[in-house]
């Protein structure tokens, strides 16, 4: 809710669709929105029902339009959380590095996630891990990096990071990543396909420049 | 014909009607309120009959039950209307045969209706408490030949002799004079089979006035798939806006199915300590609760009374109690309270370790504790008391429900009345007083909030067709979007001042149950022009709702509510599923039908898949895909 970003990409960028996953309290909505504006907010609400906000990044000089999907994580909206997996390019799983059972959990929104986003080739899907709330003492820390990473090799993820939404550590690189590894499972699935055109579009052709009212200059 | 075994046919039936005229055997139900029926007995010479008989309790909470308890309504509904339970009471109704009834009168805008013998005397009058007698009429003139009484204007004579030089003139002014030769049965269904050629214009109410007459029908023909088709094109025709005029065959119920006008129903002045206190007799006992409910409807509650208002408000004091009974039930619930919280304080390390879902709990309460409403002074900076007492009340709140525990969304329920009582058990047994009216958005499957969200489009559709076929054709018919609005009464919307006000508002039942659906319908009826002209599909209409927030002018929105109440209330083609919503009785006419006919769309959310699960799923999925 924070944060004025453009409803539409203003511009005919690909359009991802990034879907962050993750008990309650992990950071998800602190992730998005440190992310999209650059912003922390320490009390702000729990999420209700579904939220998206769509952002610019670029990479090798191309530019992406990332919309990224933040839900409730109680179990009880389950059912109105899983329509909305459906057509992700990217699924970002969150725990937080000081809550064990949220690292735990990570199998279940994976599972969940396949499920109900209707992958068939779960190998190939681009999945990233983010442990977020790097930013806690060593007494807090519950997951170490190791085990991170033991989880992410058993899981054949490549990819994995560890965040601080509250002090602005590597969020952009884990938006940046997950992208990265998204273009990576594209060009394997097909390299004859162009990667644009079965992304969907919601720009109206407005204007080719680049209207930077969409918050948040990338920080690379 | 007194056998109970004998075929019926319910040609029409209506709810709500009350007896003012009877013969003297049935002297005993005057000014009762009940049934009202035309039944045909084919096995008796087709003798017609009119029937009354009083209101059928069974039935009654039976709907009741029905409309909170499950999302598939529709479902349900179908089934109570295609299977009446057999009325072994029949012998019991008021009985007039049709026969003896040689004319009828409608007066009290078209509310009262008396039918008269041939010496001109009065043999029974009923009054419509709910809508009119528009239906009843035109399914008389459908078995009857009427003529208007060239005396009275609202007196129709009914033709019985076959040679009356009137009839045979009538006749040939009447297309469907084909029609009227049949059984009324045959007749229904011919009206049925004919149905697609009618004006377009016509249909909706034409619908209404259908249904009254199909689910009455000896087979329950609805069930047979090729009405089902003939509905369902004409549905489509709807769609495609065919516009073919046929002649005035069906010009008895064609025509354009319009609101009345929204009128202005400005907000009034906060109910006033001085006014609390007048409402009050020595006792404390509140005499005219409704006369309080009307006035802080109106108006909402000053500050100053707000805090004890709202006591009576979410059931924690009793309008009807003395303030010696208060203070006894006062000091009852306080106990109790510290009862179960002492339950969960006692509760062993080891304990805890052993109990996971226990654990769970009490992990999301601590997270979404330190998530709710932080920017307001009385629970911002770290280490606020207020919290831990916020915290210690939803604790308890899940001894006291075990089985509902703690849902995301509840701490912003509890929050602006922990704010307002200030008091930690007073704020927990009026907080148990708010779930206990909403308890069902946060049921384990969501049921709860789906029947609503679909109830939104029902009464979307019924208030603006237009717009609800925009939405359908924008994959945004499941009404998503309004989630958050629903499960905490828009209070993530509205500042704290303003939830307050709009939530005592709702509390009051006034005018309507579901009264803040309509809240919903007003505040989506200002934003519709800016979907439609930007075109807005499922992910930006998703967004601009969400981005309301803040943006919400709430009195304007109640005043708006209330006058859009009010045309719906006052629609000729008030269909039973719109009734149904906003608790009204329903006329019969029930079902499937309404639901399309209020709207075609909804039946990707209702109608297609296994479960209703499964089909609201995927209309969600289809939504954004
Ligand atoms: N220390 C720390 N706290 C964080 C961080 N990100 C989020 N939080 C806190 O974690 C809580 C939950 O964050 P939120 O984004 O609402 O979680 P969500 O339920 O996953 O969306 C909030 O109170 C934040 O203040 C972080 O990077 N470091
Ligand atoms: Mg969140």
């Amino acid at each position: 809710m924070s944060g004025r970003v453009n409803m539409r990409p203003t511009n005919k960028n690909a359009l991802l669709k990034v879907v962050i996953l993750g008990d309650g309290g992990v950071g998800k909505s602190c992730l998005m929105n440190r992310f999209v504006s650059n912003h922390f907010d320490e009390h702000s609400f729990h999420t209700i029902g579904v939220e998206f906000l769509n952002k610019d990044i670029e990479i090798d000089n191309e530019s992406y339009t990332l919309q990224i999907w933040d839900t409730a994580g109680q179990e009880r909206f389950k059912t109105l959380r899983t329509p909305f997996y459906r057509g992700s390019d990217i699924c970002m799983l969150t725990y937080a590095i000081d809550d064990k059972s949220s690292f735990r959990n990570m199998n279940m929104w994976k599972n969940e996630f396949l499920y109900y986003a209707d992958i068939k080739e779960n190998s190939s899907f681009p999945f990233i891990v983010v442990g977020n709330k790097s930013d806690v003492s060593i007494e807090e820390r519950e997951v170490s990096q190791l085990e991170l990473e033991t989880w992410c090799n058993e899981n054949g993820i490549a990819s994995c990071i560890e965040t601080s939404a509250k002090n602005a550590s590597n969020v952009q690189e884990a938006f940046k990543m997950a992208v990265q590894h998204w273009l990576r499972a594209e060009s394997r699935a097909d390299r004859t396909e162009c990667t644009y055109s079965d992304t969907v579009d919601l720009s109206k052709k407005q204007s080719d420049v680049r209207n930077s009212c969409c918050a948040g200059a990338t920080d690379d | 014909m007194e056998d109970n075994q004998e075929e019926v046919l319910e040609i029409f039936t209506q709810d709500g009607v009350l007896i003012t005229t009877a013969p003297a055997t049935y002297i005993h139900y005057l000014n009762n309120v009940g049934t009202l029926l035309i039944v045909e007995y084919p096995n008796s010479n087709l003798t017609r009959c009119i029937e009354w008989k009083p209101l059928d309790l069974t039935i009654d909470s039976d709907v009741q039950d029905q409309e909170w308890t499950v999302v598939s309504t529709v479902e349900r509904r179908r089934t109570y209307s295609g299977s009446l339970p057999v009325d072994v009471n029949r012998s019991k109704h008021l009985k007039i045969n049709m026969n003896d009834i040689k004319s009828f009168r409608v007066s009290h805008k078209n509310q009262k209706l008396t039918f008269r013998d041939g010496k001109g005397d009065n043999v029974c009058s009923f009054i419509f408490q709910h809508g009119n007698c528009d239906g009843l009429i035109a399914v008389l003139k459908g078995i009857l030949k009427t003529i208007v009484s060239r005396r009275d204007k609202h007196v129709y004579c009914i033709l019985d002799d076959i040679k009356n030089p009137e009839r045979q003139q009538l006749d040939k002014s009447f297309a469907e004079l084909n029609l009227f030769q049949e059984q009324s049965s045959a007749y229904v269904w011919k009206f049925v089979k004919n149905f697609p050629n009618r004006p377009y214009e016509a249909t909706m109410e034409a619908f209404s006035k259908i249904t009254d007459i199909v689910y009455r029908g000896p087979e329950h023909r609805l069930m047979d798939s090729e009405v089902h088709n003939i509905l369902h094109r004409s549905l489509e025709a709807i769609e495609n806006n065919t516009t073919t005029h046929s002649h005035d065959e069906y010009e008895l119920i064609a025509h354009v199915p319009r609101l009345p006008a929204l009128k202005e129903y400005p907000r009034g002045r906060p109910l006033s300590f001085e006014q609390w206190k007048a409402l009050q007799d020595s006792e404390g006992q509140v005499e005219d609760v409704e006369a309080v409910k009307l006035v802080i409807f109106r108006g909402g509650i000053s500050s100053n009374v707000r805090k004890e208002v709202w006591k009576y408000l979410l059931d924690y004091y009793r309008w009807k109690c003395s303030h010696a009974e208060q203070q006894n039930l006062i000091k009852q619930r306080n106990e109790e309270y510290f009862i179960m919280k002492l339950q969960w304080r006692s509760m062993t390390k080891i304990q805890e370790d052993n109990f996971t879902d226990y654990r769970e709990r009490k992990s999301l309460i601590e997270k979404d504790v330190n998530r709710t409403d932080r920017t307001l002074d009385y629970f911002a900076g770290d280490n606020n008391p207020n919290l831990q007492v916020l915290y210690d009340i939803l604790m308890t709140y899940a001894m006291y429900n075990f089985d509902l525990g703690y849902v995301q969304g509840m701490s912003d329920l509890l929050s602006p009345i922990l704010y307002l009582m200030n008091n930690e058990v007073e704020a927990f047994w009026c907080f148990v007083g708010f779930m206990n009216k909403v308890s069902s958005n946060f049921d384990m499957d969501q049921a709860g909030m789906k029947e609503q969200l679909q109830h939104l489009h029902t009464l979307t559709a019924f208030y603006d067709p237009e717009f609800a076929n925009y939405l359908y054709k924008h994959d945004s018919a499941n009404m998503f979007f309004c989630f958050r609005w629903l499960l905490v009464w828009f209070k993530r919307e509205l500042s704290q001042q303003d939830v307050m006000r709009l939530w005592e508002v709702l509390w009051t039942d006034l005018p309507c149950q579901n009264f803040h659906l309509l809240i919903c319908v007003a505040i989506l009826d200002t934003e519709k022009n800016i979907l439609m002209e930007n075109n807005y599909g499922f992910t930006e209409i998703l967004k601009h709702i969400n981005d309301l927030s803040g943006n919400i002018d709430i009195s304007t929105v109640i005043s708006k509510a209330e006058g859009m109440y009010n045309q719906i209330v006052d629609a000729e083609h008030l269909t039973d599923a719109v009734r149904l919503i906003i608790g009204l009785p329903i006329l019969g006419n029930t079902s499937i039908v309404d639901s399309k006919e209020a709207s075609p769309d909804i039946s990707d959310l209702t109608t297609n898949g296994d479960t209703d699960e499964v089909s609201y799923e995927n209309a969600l999925t289809h939504s954004f895909l």
